[in-house]
């Protein structure tokens, strides 16, 4: 399960992120921010080629010592990061892109609220509670 | 071999290390300026022939780097250059003797060595030696890059001569081992005769002579020697030789493809002839080419012919390969612990070839790998170097925030706590270069516009380390700088208690150096912007913020929006504004005031106290125009929390305009004025200087004393009066106000400090008799009325009413009590002084408001045949509705007293033609025949 779960608007500013609470959360706002690097660079990438089927699955963005982050982007280049510890061996590409998807619905719902403002940090419990049941539940 | 040369890129495997040292005692600043010189020479074309020998010049080599010469040779120091300062021939002898100590340091490797002499003149000088240069001066030395060409060519034949030799040995001589200083001890009691041991020997020296060969500017032979070697060495298991002979052909692949280097731009290097020769090859790629088959070559020893007509453009790598062939050497050299050094910089070199591809993605990878090679114990000042390097070559591949990640990385190493003396001015220059990475500029006008850009917890997280870093550099004022930039475009990040931090750490700083507007200069050319704090307070929206001028302190206030008004020179003004404290503590502003421009303007600073999150909350600024003109108002200043700001409106968020524009007209008088009244609430519609209002019983008349008192400095010339009744339904009699202006008018023009007084009338003549219940009593007695044309207009209208009698009954009895209200405007416009002469004026309004009450009522008016018959007794009913005694008079008849809430029958004799009119318009001329006295007054 994840560690780190974060929300990236489409200007590269966090609309959500959500850490265990274990270990520093700031750490975890650097992992993200820097993984955006890789992030850009693979849609600048597949951009030219495939731009309408592009997957919004971009994969493992990149290893580090502890973490493994993935990442994956929505039509609207609003970005979710899932970051997992790299001891956590059984979780395979399926059941991270599956997050992911359960992710996006949950973040189409959120867009869906009128009350919500585009752009604005994402408060809503119902997300929040969807991001609960991917995350490593502390204990 | 412990440290790892950074810089280091695939082209610098064609090159040859010199190193260029002082001897003995020589200024750093001399030493320098030569050095740069000697340096300058970095690329020798060698006489007759094309080749190119490329140098480069160290001032410091660690001689355990030389030891892996022999594993790649543009480690090998091949030339040394000592600089020395020699001033007398005594010391000469002494001199010599250091400069062979000093070849000794590198002694196997040299190739060659110079020394030259600063400041020995004379016998010694003049004599001729090639190893010796003798200069009078540093500032004399007009040869030095001649010299050193000299040297470099001297050291390009020994290089020749070492190639040729080592590329024409024999298969049937005994090859040397080459080997790393740490292999040394694996070799001893090996068996040298076996096969295996002899292919090693081989495939060590082929890669060897391939290093030669590229050194020597032998591109396409390098090649060759590098592919053969490669096969040899992969038979034997050779790891680490194997990876340096697969980075050797990535490094001539790499010179062939990239003849501008893959350095950037500190590293660029001349087009060279070489290069250029090889540029104009590589645009033939169907040149039929053989490749050489490197297998063909092994069995027969190191006498292959690797002449020019083997294949050039085949032995090159494609790009593509060359990052297969890195990843490849790395993943060999990754087997050896000892040659961490090697894999990073192989590494480094990957990056910057992959940089030069364009192909970030990989170039990461390979700066992952990179990042988690371990090299031991690593000292403090190496891992800066590290992660600045680290961070360099992120930001070339494009990754900024990984850049700027590290780059903290490496501040933060800056001031470890085992670093006995922390270098915070480091940190600091560090930290300042991360800010592009987090998308943050220091210029708070960046942020004023628009939604906050960037990822605000790492972007608050550097900051705060700003503020801290430059205070432990010891200068306040940056930090209160940065503390500001923090608290003006982070607000709405902060948490309250952070908010409550920030505000006393920056209170705590500006005690000691308050924050100002200017601009800070860093030394290396940044600047920082002074940062307004606009936040603090908020203005609210412009179009809210209403402009009052002041003619006469706070008794004369007109308020007019922004540009029907003028200021007046001398006098004080006002600007209100509405401000907002989003602190959830109290704000104290101080030294507020305007910013204005156009006209000499003195601002008066008031301070204020704001409470924790205050609503709206109108500050008023003041100020007095010195001079005539127009002025614009730009601004406000503040301090708050010891950091002054000016805050123009154009910065402003959600303030459209850019300030405004008054009129400062030149100087005109002022007045106050006084009533004999006690002074009462505004009227409700106008705006007015002041009002009063008293009550007056029905045909009452009361004098109200204005007094004008010229308080401003010029001289009063006119004066007018005007009156202006508010619109009423009540029929009004008379005037209401009259005034007799004459006497004010003798004492113009008006001093200043002196006064006049008008007397005002007020008299409130009204009529009460519309009353249903006095109409209804008429119309009872009508029948009692005489002569009456029954054909009478109000007759017809009044008689449907009578059906509704009980109800207009039970209203009347309120009735009596009905107070009227009389509202009027006086006006007085005067002018006096300069501004006269422009033909301004002001105006002074005074609100009069009276509550009229009913006096007398006539509640049965009838009529009684009189002894003649043209006349007729009139009885009139009257009521006395108030709480006094009144005496009643008319014309040619007795007084009558009537006493509070009486009611008395009152008999005149009119003529029949009197009657007619007085039944009509009964009551209302009435009034005008009574004179209502009060009787408290003692007036009858």
């Amino acid at each position: 399960m994840a560690v780190c779960i974060a929300v990236i608007a489409k200007e590269n500013y966090p609309l959500y992120i959500r850490s265990v609470p274990t270990q520093g959360e700031l750490k975890f706002h650097y992992t993200v921010h820097t993984s955006l690097d890789v992030v850009e660079e693979k849609i600048s990438g597949v951009g030219k080629a495939l731009a309408d089927q592009r997957e919004l699955y971009l994969g493992l963005l990149y290893p580090t010592e502890d973490y493994k982050v993935y990442g994956y982007m929505t039509n609207s280049k609003v970005k979710f990061v899932i970051v997992v510890d790299s001891s956590n061996t059984s979780l395979r590409d399926n059941e991270i892109r599956s997050m992911f998807r359960k992710l996006h619905n949950s973040f189409t719902d959120v867009m869906c609220n009128p009350f919500y403002n585009p752009g604005d940090p994402i408060q809503s419990k119902a997300f929040d509670s969807i991001v609960s049941t991917m995350m490593v539940q502390a204990f | 071999m412990s440290v790892p040369d950074y810089m280091q890129c695939a082209e610098d495997h064609q090159t040859v290390v010199v190193v260029v040292q002082p001897m003995g005692i020589v200024p750093e600043e001399q030493f320098f300026r030569i050095y740069k010189r000697i340096a300058s020479v970095s690329q020798v074309s060698i006489r007759d022939s094309q080749r190119v020998l490329f140098i480069r010049f160290r001032h410091h080599y660690p001689p355990e780097n030389n030891e892996w010469g022999d594993f790649q040779t543009h480690r090998k120091v091949v030339g040394l250059i000592s600089v020395t300062s020699c001033n007398t021939a005594k010391e000469w002898p002494q001199t010599s003797d250091r400069f062979h100590g000093q070849k000794e340091v590198f002694g196997s490797t040299l190739y060659d060595s110079r020394l030259l002499v600063f400041g020995l003149q004379g016998e010694v000088a003049e004599q001729q030696r090639t190893d010796v240069a003798f200069y009078p001066s540093y500032d004399d030395c007009p040869d030095v890059e001649k010299r050193v060409e000299d040297f470099v060519e001297s050291i390009f034949i020994v290089l020749e001569s070492k190639r040729l030799d080592r590329a024409t040995d024999k298969s049937g001589d005994k090859i040397q081992m080459l080997c790393v200083p740490f292999e040394k001890k694996d070799f001893v009691g090996l068996d040298t005769d076996s096969r295996h041991y002899k292919k090693r020997c081989q495939g060590r020296m082929r890669k060897h002579v391939g290093d030669l060969c590229l050194q020597a500017g032998m591109l396409q032979d390098a090649l060759v020697h590098y592919h053969m070697a490669v096969e040899l060495l992969r038979s034997v298991n050779d790891f680490l030789w194997l990876g340096a002979a697969l980075e050797g052909l990535c490094s001539a692949s790499v010179i062939f493809h990239y003849p501008g280097g893959t350095a950037g731009k500190s590293g660029a290097r001349k087009p060279s002839v070489s290069s250029a020769a090889d540029a104009g090859k590589r645009h033939r790629p169907g040149a039929q080419e053989v490749l050489i088959d490197p297998g063909a070559l092994t069995s027969s020893g190191i006498s292959a012919d690797t002449s020019a007509e083997i294949g050039r453009a085949k032995n090159c790598l494609s790009q593509e390969d060359i990052i297969e062939k890195y990843k490849e050497a790395i993943s060999y050299y990754g087997k050896y612990k000892s040659a961490g050094v090697i894999e990073l910089e192989a590494c480094i070199k990957a990056v910057r070839v992959l940089a030069i591809q364009k192909r970030a993605m990989e170039a990461s990878e390979f700066l992952q790998n990179a990042v988690y090679i371990n090299l031991g114990q690593l000292s403090e000042e190496e891992k800066i170097q590290r992660y600045s390097v680290l961070s360099e070559l992120y930001e070339l591949i494009g990754f900024q925030r990984k850049s700027a990640f590290f780059k903290r990385v490496a501040a933060m190493q800056c001031v470890a706590p085992t670093i006995p003396e922390p270098g915070w001015k480091a940190c600091y220059k560090l930290l300042l270069e991360t800010l592009p990475g987090y998308s943050l500029s220091l210029d708070p006008k960046d942020f004023s516009k628009g939604t906050h850009r960037g990822w605000a917890a790492v972007q608050l997280r550097l900051l705060h380390e700003l503020v801290y870093a430059s205070r432990r550099m010891g200068n306040p004022g940056l930090s209160v700088r940065h503390l500001s930039f923090l608290l003006q475009t982070m607000l709405d990040f902060l948490s309250d208690q952070e908010k409550k931090e920030v505000t006393q750490s920056l209170e705590n700083y500006t005690s000691k150096c308050p924050g100002g507007m200017e601009v800070i200069s860093l030394p290396d050319g940044l600047k920082l912007p002074p940062v307004p704090f606009t936040k603090l307070p908020i203005l609210n929206a412009f179009h809210s913020l209403c402009i009052y001028t002041v003619c006469c302190f706070s008794l004369m206030c007109v308020c007019v929006c922004v540009a029907d008004f003028q200021w007046v020179q001398g006098d004080v003004c006002e600007v209100q504004l509405m401000v907002y404290n989003p602190m959830p503590f109290e704000l104290r502003v101080e030294n507020m005031g305007l910013l204005t421009s156009g006209v000499d303007f003195e601002s008066l600073p008031a301070a204020l106290s704001l409470p924790a999150e205050s609503g709206l909350y109108p500050v008023t600024l003041v100020g007095v125009p010195r001079t005539a003109g127009n002025i614009t108002i730009n601004g406000y200043h503040t301090s708050v929390f010891g950091v002054s700001s000016d805050c123009l409106l154009e910065g402003l968020v959600g303030v459209k305009s850019s300030g405004c524009m008054v009129e400062v007209v030149p100087s005109l008088p002022r007045l106050q004025l006084c009533t004999s009244l006690p002074r009462s609430a505004h009227l409700s519609s106008e705006d007015l200087s002041t009002s009063v209002s008293l009550q007056l019983f029905n045909g009452e008349t009361q004098q109200l004393t204005i007094t004008l008192e010229n308080i401003g400095t010029e001289t009063l010339n006119t004066l007018e009066l005007t009156s202006k009744t508010l619109s009423t339904k009540e029929k009004l009699f008379g005037e209401f106000l009259t005034w007799d202006l004459q006497d004010a008018l003798s004492h113009l023009p008006l001093k200043s400090g002196q006064s006049v007084s008008i007397p005002v009338n007020i008299s409130a003549k009204l009529d009460f008799s519309g009353q249903e219940s006095l109409l209804n009593d008429l119309n009872d007695d009508g029948i009692s009325v005489t002569g009456l044309p029954v054909s009478s207009p109000l007759r017809q209208v009044l008689k449907p009413r009578t059906e509704n009698k009980p109800v207009g009954s039970d209203a009347s009895k309120n009735e009596f009590n009905h107070v009227k209200t009389l509202e009027a405007v006086l006006t007085f416009k005067y002018s006096g002084g300069a501004g006269q002469v422009e033909g301004y004026y002001r105006e002074l309004s005074l609100g009069v408001r009276v509550d009229v009450e009913p006096s007398v009522f006539f509640t049965r008016v009838s009529t009684l045949p009189a002894t003649s018959t043209r006349q007729c007794h009139l009885l009139l009913d009257v009521f006395n509705s108030t709480e006094h005694e009144l005496t009643l008079s008319a014309k040619n008849n007795q007084d009558l007293v009537l006493h509070a809430s009486e009611c008395q029958r009152y008999t005149h004799t009119h003529t029949h033609s009197h009657r007619l009119l007085l039944h009509w318009r009964d009551v209302t001329p009435s009034v005008q025949l009574i004179e209502v006295c009060r009787l408290s007054d003692g007036i009858t």
